[in-house]
């Protein structure tokens, strides 16, 4: 499937178009992520922030991520769907969609498994993914056996 | 107190005084929506075992069996806190991620794995559904 890609929230309040193919994938199993995608990793889908277009209300919580970036994630207000994660600071950084909320949830499929160190004893992970301790350019980890 | 939890921005807290009587991973579609792509991990609780405090708001949606499903979450997070269904509501279906950890609580079972995309990893090694399972029976009183 091409571009345009779409997506919207569980109430359908919220919905997105993304004129561009994706940059990468990769689930994130920061403690802050667990919180967002209700004990899971959340599984994000890269894409230049400028092609994204959103419409409707976004709830927005910015906050001091593990990384120590600051990052802003929006949620619908109304089913508190989580839509993306964006870096400002520093800048320039992909936006993440959340996979979730994806029309097409097969674009791509993870690529990278990150802060694999902060994910609970029974989380499973795809043997085949890097699985890096903290952020993406951190330590390679062991996979589990 | 057994479990202690908060959402992510700490609007919303919970103090539960038991044990849940089971625990679960759903790939529901819907679940996927509000679990950012991956499955909500669900423990379930007596309703009254669980006590919530801060501003809540909520959605519903129609369960396939007819019930309605009832989420609730924090609305300046969006942070989902616990759910319940119309046919159960001596349950509160509480969210892992917002339980502090450690808490030693771990999906026992798989349901909803016909929805779940190609690149989902699930444990082989827990019993699965493919869609809705059978209702929770609880445990005995010991």
């Amino acid at each position: 499937m091409s571009e345009p890609h779409t997506g919207h929230c569980l109430c359908g309040q919220v919905s997105y178009t993304i004129a561009a193919e994706p940059v990468g994938a990769r689930t994130c199993w920061c403690r802050d992520c667990q919180y967002i995608a209700s004990g899971s990793a959340t599984v994000n889908v890269l894409f230049p922030e400028d092609a994204v277009a959103f419409s409707g209300r976004l709830g927005r919580l910015r906050s001091t991520a593990d990384s120590g970036n600051t990052v802003e994630r929006g949620f619908c207000p109304d089913c508190g769907s989580q839509i993306f994660s964006r870096t400002a600071e520093p800048a320039g950084q992909p936006i993440r969609i959340r996979a979730g909320t994806l029309d097409n949830r097969e674009i791509m499929p993870p690529s990278a498994i990150i802060w694999a160190a902060s994910a609970p004893s029974w989380a499973v992970f795809d043997p085949a993914l890097p699985c890096h301790a903290q952020g993406p350019n951190s330590e390679l980890m062991e996979h589990k056996q | 107190m057994t479990y202690t939890g908060q959402c992510l921005c700490g609007g919303v807290t919970l103090a539960i005084s038991g044990e849940p009587i089971g625990a679960r991973q759903c790939w529901c579609r819907q679940c996927q929506q509000i679990a950012a792509g991956g499955p909500t991990h669900n423990a379930m609780f007596k309703s009254e075992d669980v006590e919530i405090a801060g501003k809540l708001a909520s959605g519903t949606w129609t369960a396939s069996s007819g019930n309605t499903l009832t989420f609730h979450f924090c609305p300046s997070c969006g942070n989902q806190i616990y759910a319940q269904s119309s046919a159960r509501r001596h349950l509160k279906t509480v969210r892992l991620g917002v339980l502090d950890q450690p808490h030693g609580l771990r999906p026992e079972i798989v349901i909803w794995t016909d929805d779940a995309p190609d690149w989902a990893m699930i444990d082989p090694l827990l019993e699965s559904w493919p869609q809705q399972p059978p209702a929770p029976t609880p445990t005995p009183a010991a």
